[in-house]
């Protein structure tokens, strides 16, 4: 990928929802706003969310005998935030019904 | 395993758009199955999740350093602001390798009855901490108990339990456990109205206290009595005895920590009606002394607060320690809270009278230590309730119209002519101009006493702006004065009124606003010592304007008494008598002005004698020059009209009347160094100075003579007392220190002394406003 082409990539996602996982397992939804060479991401409007602690999921699946069962994850509003890139694990587009814009993945 | 089932959870439930958590109703009103109900769905948006890691990654990589891909409004200014996450310095909610994101904490684990009382014991010490400005979250918020209480946010107030859903019997909280929930509930409740108080504030500053809650709800819906009547049934079940045993000494201390907190609750209600306030607050005292007594019984219990929690509030902030303030300052925080809401509320029976409650509220604002928020917000909520008097048109009265016909109540009575076209009997038109004031005059006067209700700081910032919206008032009132004069001089009345009443009026509030403002800059120690001395000499200009004023004021209450003597009807010398007591006040204002005026200027000839022998330190100021210093201190003041500030050149002849202090020498006189020293040490060079003392300790005496009464200040009569005392203190002590300079100052200077200046809040000047340098012999 050329310099152009990934200039024109990165910026589709400006404005765009991204779901940011880390590397401690928190995941961060908020809007793109800025990226860079090192794979920095600023999220604006950005949610925290956290998994239950491990005896509580396995509590949940006992209880319910699901071993996909849904628990609920500690979620807080954190604001205007900076992932640096070094602790990204994974990077997730959400792709809403409604958004005009096509992005081209 | 864990982590695809993590992340269908995470797509299931929460980690839905940014809109937050509770956004999963619709999939639970989809089961419903009414027709209308479905018409009236929103349509909803399908969300489609693309993993995009390595394309991204690639992208990045193709990217320059230093190139950025960004939204081209969103500055670097605004990147500053972000939180970087995974720095444990920055990010609330990053972990130490190894760490739970939670304490284990048990908050259904058994209580010792001591652990339950320094857990009350150490809230209490939060919620001071609280008051005194920290957030929530550094303080209160940092309970385990009240997390519990308040996240996952319960709906109705059986919900906001130690535990959440459902659980075995065995594991129910004991009765300790339920005690330390009704405090907890009511402690919550104690902050909602504490915020609810202070914001309802006209003029609210976020500088002195902090109001956010972090998305948690302080039980804003539930009423006071719900949480009363939790409490009452937890001394029942304490005292009652048979659930629990409990030794009696530390069952009667936990009782008393409830009975006050129930008290507090009840003061802090906000909608106590204003009859029954003093009340609440006597009865907190002797509670806050039982738990005083009996708090070296607790024993704490450090697991129950944990900063962890932050990790959990909604916080755009980085992680903040813990605030811990120490136990005996948060009971003498908590009791000046109280003491001083004490204090506020005898202002409803104050008599209704506007110098009265300036007074009051002047000396609130004097209190030390300076009263809290919360007591100020109380303060201002009293304060503002209704009036049956027009408060700028009672002050008036007392100053400009002595039994005035502008102000004769018959004025208000009369009915305009049925015919527009003629002109209106001059009665009227008077009422309608002393209306038309009266409203123009509002809005600066509700500006002025909020000044009043601020902490001391803001006070003098805010009496800065107040004197120059009155500065305005005054060009209007003048307007006013002169169609006043025109409908006098149609009733003939030309004698029996003051020229220019309301310029007048206005214009001695503004003066006395001056002189206040400069005060409080020496009371902050806003001025250094080298700049006393010209300071001291614009507040004596001050205020001889301000007794000239009143000078004129005085001598057209006696001709107005002298006219009503002379017409010997029963109601001119009735009103003759209100005249001659109005006389009273007159003279007090003037014996207060000339105190401040003697002082003033005996201080600023102190401390130029003092810029010239060398005894007050002149800090070099390379990037100075006086002149723009002067401009500086005087900014404030230089658009006002008529102008208070003279110019440099002025200034410069009052503060350096023998040429600069360095090199004391001017064209008339060769006035060296030597000269300076040796006129000095002449007796008479500081005969003027002890005269203006003397004047002022007169006019102290007599201030004092005149009492409380004269000043309309019977409401804060101690603090008024001590107010005139410690000016006449200041007097004598500059006495003193004028009387060490004459007897040190020989032919070759000043020989072995050193000028200390004492330092203002911590009690060792007589009066924060007088800054009276000690001479000390070395």
């Amino acid at each position: 990928m050329d310099n152009a082409e990934a200039s024109f990539y990165l910026s589709q996602f400006i404005g765009k929802n991204l779901r940011i996982h880390t590397s401690d397992n928190r995941v961060f939804g908020g809007q793109m706003k800025c990226t860079d060479k090192d794979r920095n991401i600023i999220l604006a409007l950005t949610y925290e969310y956290r998994a239950p602690p491990e005896a509580e999921i396995k509590k949940a699946v006992v209880d319910s005998g699901n071993p996909s069962t849904a628990v609920t994850w500690d979620s807080r509003y954190v604001g205007l935030v900076v992932v640096p890139g070094a602790h990204i694990r994974k990077i997730e587009f959400e792709e809403t019904g409604f958004g005009k814009s096509r992005v081209i993945l | 395993m864990a982590e695809p089932q993590l992340g269908h959870a995470a797509t299931s439930n929460n980690v839905v758009p940014v809109d937050g958590p509770g956004s999963s109703k619709e999939a639970s009103s989809a089961s419903i199955g009414l027709p209308l109900r479905q018409a009236m769905k929103q349509p909803v948006a399908e969300i489609k999740i693309h993993d995009i890691t390595d394309k991204f990654t690639r992208a990045c990589s193709a990217l320059e350093v230093g190139q950025l891909v960004k939204d081209e409004y969103f500055t670097l200014f605004e990147s500053i602001g972000a939180l970087e996450i995974m720095d444990p310095k920055m990010d609330s909610g990053f972990l130490q390798p190894g760490e739970a994101s939670e304490d284990d904490y048990d908050t259904l684990g058994a209580l010792l009855p001591e652990e339950l009382i320094g857990i009350m014991d150490q809230l209490l010490c939060y919620e001071m901490a609280w008051h005194t400005g920290y957030p929530l979250s550094q303080t209160l918020f940092t309970s385990v108990y009240i997390d519990k209480l308040l996240w996952p946010e319960p709906k109705v107030l059986e919900q906001a339990q130690f535990y959440r859903g459902e659980i075995t019997d065995d594991k129910r909280p004991g009765v300790l456990l339920e005690v330390l929930r009704a405090y907890c509930l009511a402690l919550v409740k104690c902050c909602d109205f504490a915020i609810a108080r202070i914001t309802s504030r006209d003029y609210f500053e976020e500088e002195d206290f902090c109001t956010h809650t972090y998305n948690r709800v302080l039980f804003v819906q539930v009423p006071m009595n719900v949480f009363q009547r939790e409490l009452d049934a937890s001394v029942e079940r304490l005292q009652d005895g048979t659930e629990v045993e409990i030794n009696p000494i530390l069952r009667d201390a936990i009782v008393a920590r409830l009975q006050f907190r129930k008290d507090f609750l009840t003061a802090l209600d906000l909608d106590v009606p204003i009859d029954h306030l003093e009340a609440h607050w006597q009865p907190l005292l002797d509670g806050l002394t039982t738990i005083t007594t009996t708090q070296q019984l607790g024993k704490t219990v450090p697991g129950s607060f944990s900063l962890k929690i932050q990790r959990r509030l909604a916080s755009t902030v980085p992680p903040r320690p813990i605030v811990e303030l120490d136990s005996a300052d948060a009971f003498s925080k908590l009791k000046q809270l109280i003491t001083d809401c004490k204090e506020a509320t005898r202002f409803p029976s104050l008599p209704p009278d506007p110098i009265e409650y300036q007074n009051f509220l002047w000396a609130f604002a004097s209190r030390t230590p300076t009263p809290l928020p919360y007591s100020r917000s109380y303060l201002a909520n009293l304060l503002f309730h209704e009036s049956s008097i027009s408060i700028p048109l009672a002050d008036m009265r007392y100053l400009v119209f002595p039994a005035s016909p502008i102000l004769d109540p018959t004025n208000w009575t009369l009915s305009p002519p049925r015919n527009p076209m003629l002109p209106k009997p001059p009665r009227l038109q008077l009422a309608i101009l002393i209306d038309d004031f009266i409203d123009r005059a509002g809005q600066p006067y509700l500006e002025f006493w909020t000044a009043l209700g601020q902490n001391r700081c803001r006070l003098r910032r805010m009496l800065n702006h107040v004197i120059s919206a009155w500065d305005q008032l005054q060009s209007d009132a003048g307007v006013v004065d002169e169609d006043l004069k025109n409908v006098i001089g149609q009733m003939n009345a030309e004698g029996q009124v003051l020229d220019y009443p309301l310029t007048t009026w206005v214009y001695h509030k503004k003066l006395w606003m001056m002189e206040k403002a400069v005060l409080l800059g020496f009371e902050q120690d806003i001025y250094l010592p080298d700049e006393y001395a010209g300071m001291y000499l614009f507040l004596n200009n001050v205020s001889r304007k301000r007794k000239d004023l009143l000078l004129t004021v005085k001598s057209d209450f006696n001709n107005r008494l002298s006219q009503l003597r002379s017409n010997k009807s029963a109601s001119g010398l009735q009103k003759a008598k209100e005249v001659q007591d109005g006389l009273l006040y007159i003279d007090s204002l003037l014996a207060e002005t000339t105190a401040t005026l003697e002082l003033g200027l005996a201080l600023g000839k102190f401390y130029v004698a003092l810029l010239y022998l060398d005894l007050i330190p002149r800090p070099k100021r390379p990037f100075g020059s006086e002149q723009c210093r002067y401009e500086l201190r005087m900014k404030n003041f230089l658009n006002l009209h008529p102008s208070e500030v003279t110019e440099f050149s002025e200034f410069n002849n009052h503060t350096k009347p023998f040429g600069p202090y360095e090199k004391p020498d001017t064209d008339e006189v060769d006035y060296t160094k030597d000269k300076i020293f040796k006129w000095m040490a002449n007796p008479t060079f500081w005969s003027g100075m002890e005269e203006h003392v003397r004047r002022a300790k007169e006019a102290c005496s007599l201030l004092r003579k005149l009492g409380p009464q004269a000043a309309h200040a019977v409401g804060v009569r101690e603090a008024w007392d001590k107010e005139v005392q410690s000016t006449m203190a200041s007097c004598v002590a500059l006495g003193v220190a004028v009387l060490g300079l004459k007897l040190a100052a020989g032919a070759e200077g000043p020989r072995g002394i050193t000028i200390e200046f004492p330092t203002g809040g911590q009690g060792k000047r007589y009066h924060e406003g007088w800054v009276v340098g000690k001479v000390i012999k070395v």
